[in-house]
C-alpha cells in the first residue's frame, strides 16, 4: 500500500495562562506508519493530542486530515474525521461496567433501546484483541490500575479509525501486555491506519516505531524523521536539549547482619495472599516484581492496614504491629506509601502544588494552636520542586493543570518530604521522562544510602533490575522466590521469568 | 481581606494578592452590595436610619453569617447539613431549659446548648462516616427527627411553647448597641448592635482555622479527594465527625443569637436557616463539591441577601414576593459554580497573553483563584 498523508498539522500554537504549551508545532502522520511522539514531561505531547482530538482549540495553526482542511472543534468532530484516541488520563466511568465503558462512544442500539447482547459481544471482541479475559459485566471500579488502562485501550480500538492516537498507553502496564498492544498496532498499520504513539520507554519506541517527532518546551525539535536514522542517545539528547551522561549504577553494600526494619512472616490477607514472608532492612531496596494482578499493591495495602491481615505477623523494627491506617503507619511507624493510582488516590487535582506536597509534613510544621506557616510550607515544597524538577508556573498552580508526568512527581514529592524510614513505592516512574527517571534513581539510591528502607513495586523489569538490591517475585498472591540482583539484565530477566513460570507450572 | 493587608512587606506581593482578591466572588459581591446600598439609600434615605434600619440589618447579618458558616464548614469536606435549622432549635431548647428550669447563668446555659448542638452534629457525622451513606440523606433524616422532637419537648416543659426567662446579660448581647458602651463620656454608635461581636469572633476563628491551621488544610484536602486524603495519612473518618460537630455547635450558637435578639427561646428558631445557610457560602464562592471555602465570601453573600430583603421591605414588598426573590437568588447561587466555570473557560479560550498572571481554572476546575489564602 502506498503511503499517503493521513494527518498534517502546521504551526500549531497553544497557550495556557503562564505557559506556552505549544509553539508553532508541525506534525505529519503517514498512513500505515507508527509514529513516536517524544519529549520530556510538560513538553506538550498531551496538549498536541488534545488539539488533534478537539479537546482544546489551538490558538493558531491548521489541521488537515487525509489531505483536506479539517476543523476539529470537538471530540465528536474528531471521531467523525476518523481519529481515535486513548488519552493519558483515564476517562472511564467507574460506576459503569467494562462493557459499557468500551462501547460508550457509540452504544449499539436496537431501535431506541440499547442492544445489550451487542454491547457484550463488541466489548468481548475489543478485549480479545488484547487477549484480555475480562467479563464485560465486571464493574469498572473493581479493576486494578493496569486493567483500567487496558480497558481504556480496548475502548480506543472499538471504532474503526484511520488515525489512532495513543498517549502513554503503556505507562502503567507490564511488558507482556504492552506486547499484545503492539501486535494490535502492527495489524492496524498493515491495514493502513496511522498510529501516533507517546511513550517515555525508549526500548519500546525503538522496537515498534518507524518515525519520530520530538517536542521540547512546546517546540518541534525533530519533525517526522525516520527512527532508524537515530540512536537512542541522540533521541535522548534532542529531548533534553543537551548531552545526558550515561546512568551509573552505584556499588551498593547492604549490611545484611542488621535486623530487618520490616518483616512479614507467613502473612495471609483478606485480599487473598497466602503465606507471604518478606524481610526489608534499612538502607536496602527490595524489589517486588510480578505480573499485573499478582497482588503486589494489595500486599502494600495490607501492610498499611487498608486491607486486613488474617494470619501471620508483621514486625516493624522488631516489634509486632497491627497497623490500621495510613495515619498510624506514618506517625507511629514512619512508613510511607506512594500509590499507583495518581489521579484517584495520589494527588488532589483541584488543590495547589504547595498543599499537594505539604500534606504529609503539616504534622511536622505544626506550631501552637495548629498553626502552620505558609512560608515554611512553601520553602519546604520548593526544595522538592527543585530536586525533582517539577515544571510549574508557581506553587499556587493547581495540580490538575500540570502535565501527567509532573503530577506523578508531585505525588512522589509528598512522600519524599514525609521523611519516612520505610517507603513503599508503587509504580513510581509511570509516565516520567528519561532524565527525571535518572535523577529519581539517583535520589532513591541516595535515600537508601542514608538508611531508608525501600520496598519497590514496579512492572518495569528494566527499572527493577537497575534499582533493586534484591528482587522478590510474586505470582497469584504468593511469593514464588527471591533473587539477589546482579544488575545483569539478561541473566536477571531469565531467572525472574523462570520464577514466575516455574510457579505457574507447579500449580 | 486579611490576605491583602498582611503581606505589607513588599509592594509586589501586595499587588499580587490584590489581583487575586479582585478575581474572587467576594470582590463582585462587595461591588454589588456597595452599588445596591448607594441606590437604595439615595431613593429611600430612610435606609440609612441607624437604630431602626441599619442596626436590625447588622443583627440579621451577624446571626445569619454564623448560620452560613455552620453550613460552610461541612461544605468544606464536600458534605452538607440539611439540619442546621433543627440543630439550632435543639441547641436553643437546651439553653432555654437551663435558664428557665435550672436557673443556670448565661455562659453555662450557652455552653450546654452548644454542646447539645455539637452532639447532634457528631451523631450525623458518625452515621455518615460509619455507614458511608450520603450526608444529604443522613442530615435530612436528622432534620425530620429533630423537627418532631423539639416542639414536643417545648409543649411538655414550657408554658405557652417558649422559654422566656432571661439570664443576666442576654438582652445586652441581643438587643443593645455600642451606644451602651461609653469610654470617657464618648459612647459608641447606636447603629451597631453588640451582637456583631460574637459573629466577628466566630468569623475570625473559622477564618484562622481554614487559612492557618493544619486541621483546616486537612479538611479542605478531604473535601478535594477523600481517598487521596486517607492515603496521605489524614484520618478522614474523624475529620467528618469533627466537622459535623462543629456545624452543629455553630448552628446552636446561631440559635442562641437569634433567641437573644428576639428575647425568647421558641421551637420556631432556625426555621429560616436552611435556605440562607446555603445561599451565603455559595454566593461567596465556597464550592458545593468541597475543597474551597471563603469566610469573607460567606459574610458578603449573607449581607447581599439581607440588604436586598431590607431594601424591598422598605419599598413595601410583601413577604411572599420576598420569598420568590430569595428563591431566585438561591437558584443563581446554586448555579454560580457553573456560571463561574463557564466564564473561566471562556477566559482560557482566549490567547493567554491577555492575562498571564492570574490563574484562571483549567477545564473541570472551578475556582478562579487558588485557595491558598482565605480571607478571614
Ligand atoms: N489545562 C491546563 N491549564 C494550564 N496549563 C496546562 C493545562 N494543560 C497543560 N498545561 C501545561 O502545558 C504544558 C504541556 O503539558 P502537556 O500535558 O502537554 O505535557 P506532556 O508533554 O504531555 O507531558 P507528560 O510527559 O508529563 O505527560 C505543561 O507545562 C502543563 O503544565
Ligand atoms: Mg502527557
Amino acid at each position: 500500500m502506498s503511503s499517503t498523508i493521513a494527518l498534517e498539522a502546521n504551526g500549531l500554537s497553544k497557550s495556557f495562562p503562564g505557559v506556552k504549551a505549544l509553539d508553532r508545532v508541525n506534525l505529519r502522520l503517514m498512513s500505515g506508519e507508527t509514529h513516536a511522539l517524544m519529549g520530556e514531561n510538560g513538553a506538550g505531547k498531551s496538549t498536541l493530542i488534545k488539539i488533534l482530538t478537539g479537546v482544546h482549540r489551538p490558538d493558531e495553526g491548521a489541521l488537515s486530515v487525509a489531505g483536506s482542511i479539517a476543523d476539529i472543534h470537538s471530540p465528536a468532530a474528531a471521531m467523525h474525521a476518523g481519529i481515535g484516541v486513548v488519552h493519558q488520563e483515564r476517562n472511564v466511568i467507574r460506576g459503569f461496567t467494562v462493557g459499557e465503558n468500551i462501547v460508550m462512544s457509540r452504544m449499539p442500539r436496537r431501535g431506541p433501546r440499547v442492544d445489550w447482547p451487542a454491547v457484550r459481544r463488541e466489548a468481548k471482541r475489543c478485549l480479545a484483541l488484547l487477549d484480555l479475559e475480562l467479563d464485560p459485566d465486571t464493574p469498572m471500579a473493581r479493576l486494578s490500575s493496569a486493567q483500567t488502562q487496558l480497558v481504556e485501550i480496548a475502548r480506543g480500538l472499538y471504532t474503526e479509525t484511520s488515525i489512532l492516537l495513543l498517549d502513554e498507553p503503556t505507562a502503567s502496564i507490564s511488558d507482556n501486555e504492552a506486547d499484545r498492544l503492539f501486535r494490535v498496532v502492527r495489524r492496524l498499520t498493515e491495514q493502513g491506519t496511522a498510529v501516533l504513539f507517546v511513550s517515555h520507554k525508549l526500548e519500546e519506541v525503538f522496537a515498534h516505531c518507524d518515525t519520530v517527532s520530538v517536542l521540547r518546551d512546546g517546540r518541534s525539535v525533530l519533525e517526522s524523521e525516520p527512527l532508524s536514522a537515530h540512536s537512542r542517545d541522540e533521541i535522548v539528547d534532542v529531548m533534553v536539549g543537551r548531552s545526558l551522561a550515561a546512568l551509573e549504577v552505584p556499588e551498593r553494600a547492604v549490611d545484611r547482619s542488621r535486623p530487618p526494619v520490616l518483616e512479614l512472616s507467613d502473612v495471609d490477607t483478606a485480599s487473598g495472599h497466602r503465606g507471604v514472608s518478606l524481610e526489608l532492612r534499612s538502607g536496602e531496596i527490595l524489589g517486588l516484581y510480578g505480573l499485573v494482578g499478582a497482588g503486589r499493591t494489595e500486599l502494600a495495602r495490607a501492610v498499611l492496614g487498608l486491607d486486613r491481615v488474617t494470619s501471620g505477623s508483621v514486625h516493624v523494627r522488631g516489634a509486632r504491629v497491627s497497623i490500621r491506617s495510613v495515619r498510624q503507619a506514618l506517625e507511629s511507624y514512619r512508613i510511607g506509601y506512594v500509590t499507583e493510582n495518581r489521579k484517584e488516590e495520589g494527588v488532589f487535582l483541584a488543590q495547589s502544588v504547595t498543599r499537594n506536597v505539604a500534606i504529609t509534613v503539616w504534622s511536622r510544621l505544626e506550631r501552637m494552636l495548629g498553626y502552620v506557616s505558609t512560608k515554611s510550607e512553601r520553602a519546604l515544597v520548593q526544595k522538592y520542586v527543585t530536586e525533582l524538577d517539577i515544571r510549574i508556573s508557581g506553587q499556587r498552580q493547581l495540580v490538575g493543570q500540570l502535565s501527567g508526568g509532573n503530577q506523578q512527581k508531585v505525588s512522589l514529592a509528598k512522600w519524599l518530604a514525609a521523611k519516612t524510614e520505610i517507603l513503599i513505592i508503587d509504580e513510581p516512574t509511570v509516565g516520567i521522562d528519561v532524565r527525571t527517571k535518572r535523577s529519581f534513581y539517583d535520589l532513591i539510591w541516595k535515600l537508601a544510602d542514608d538508611g531508608l528502607a525501600i520496598l519497590l513495586i514496579s512492572s518495569d523489569l528494566a527499572e527493577m533490575i537497575t534499582l533493586a538490591d534484591r528482587i522478590a517475585v510474586m505470582d497469584r498472591f504468593a511469593i514464588t522466590g527471591e533473587v539477589e540482583n546482579s544488575h545483569d539484565y539478561d541473566e536477571m530477566s531469565q531467572s525472574i521469568i523462570r520464577l514466575i513460570h516455574g510457579h505457574a507450572a507447579v500449580t | 481581606m486579611t490576605s491583602t493587608l498582611k503581606s505589607g512587606s513588599s509592594a509586589h506581593l501586595q499587588a499580587g494578592a490584590l489581583r487575586r482578591f479582585v478575581a474572587t466572588p467576594s470582590f463582585f459581591l462587595l461591588v454589588i452590595i456597595f452599588v445596591l446600598v448607594i441606590v437604595l439609600g439615595s431613593i429611600k434615605p430612610a435606609f440609612f436610619n441607624g437604630p431602626f434600619v441599619i442596626a436590625p440589618l447588622l443583627t440579621g447579618i451577624s446571626i445569619f453569617t454564623v448560620v452560613g458558616l455552620s453550613q460552610m464548614v461541612v461544605l468544606s469536606i464536600g458534605h452538607m447539613n440539611l439540619a442546621v435549622g433543627p440543630m439550632a432549635a435543639f441547641g436553643a431548647m437546651f439553653m432555654g431549659l437551663s435558664y428557665e428550669l435550672w436557673d443556670l447563668p448565661l455562659v453555662l446555659g450557652l455552653a450546654l446548648g452548644i454542646l447539645a448542638g455539637a452532639a447532634m452534629g457528631a451523631l450525623s457525622g458518625w452515621l455518615v462516616a460509619r455507614t458511608g451513606v450520603n450526608s444529604f440523606i443522613v442530615t435530612l433524616a436528622m432534620s425530620f427527627a429533630l423537627i418532631g422532637l423539639v416542639p414536643t419537648v417545648y409543649s411538655w416543659l414550657s408554658a405557652g411553647s417558649a422559654f422566656t426567662v432571661k439570664p443576666d446579660g442576654l438582652d445586652e448581647i441581643g438587643r443593645s448597641s455600642f451606644s451602651a458602651i461609653c469610654v470617657n463620656g464618648a459612647c459608641g454608635s447606636n447603629a451597631i448592635p453588640l451582637i456583631v461581636i460574637p459573629a466577628l469572633g466566630v468569623m475570625l476563628l473559622i477564618g484562622y482555622l481554614y487559612s492557618h491551621t493544619r486541621l483546616g488544610r486537612e479538611l479542605l484536602m478531604t473535601g478535594s479527594n477523600v481517598d487521596a486524603a486517607q492515603l496521605s495519612g489524614i484520618p478522614t473518618g474523624r475529620r467528618i465527625v469533627l466537622v459535623h460537630s462543629l456545624s452543629g455547635a455553630l448552628a446552636a450558637l446561631a440559635g442562641f443569637l437569634l433567641a437573644a435578639s428576639t428575647g425568647s427561646f421558641t421551637p420556631g428558631i432556625g426555621q429560616e436557616f436552611m435556605l440562607q445557610s446555603f445561599v451565603g457560602p455559595i454566593l461567596g464562592g465556597t464550592l458545593l463539591a468541597g475543597g474551597y471555602v471563603s469566610v469573607t465570601g460567606t459574610l458578603l453573600g449573607i449581607t447581599l441577601t439581607l440588604v436586598i430583603r431590607k431594601g424591598l421591605d422598605l419599598f413595601g414588598v410583601g413577604l411572599e414576593t420576598l420569598n420568590v426573590l430569595l428563591g431566585v437568588i438561591l437558584l443563581i447561587a446554586l448555579s454560580s459554580d457553573q456560571i463561574r466555570l463557564f466564564f473561566g473557560r471562556r477566559r482560557t479560550r482566549r490567547p493567554a497573553q491577555v492575562d498571564r498572571t492570574s490563574p484562571p481554572p483549567g477545564p473541570k476546575l472551578a475556582q478562579p483563584s487558588v485557595p491558598e489564602e482565605i480571607s478571614a
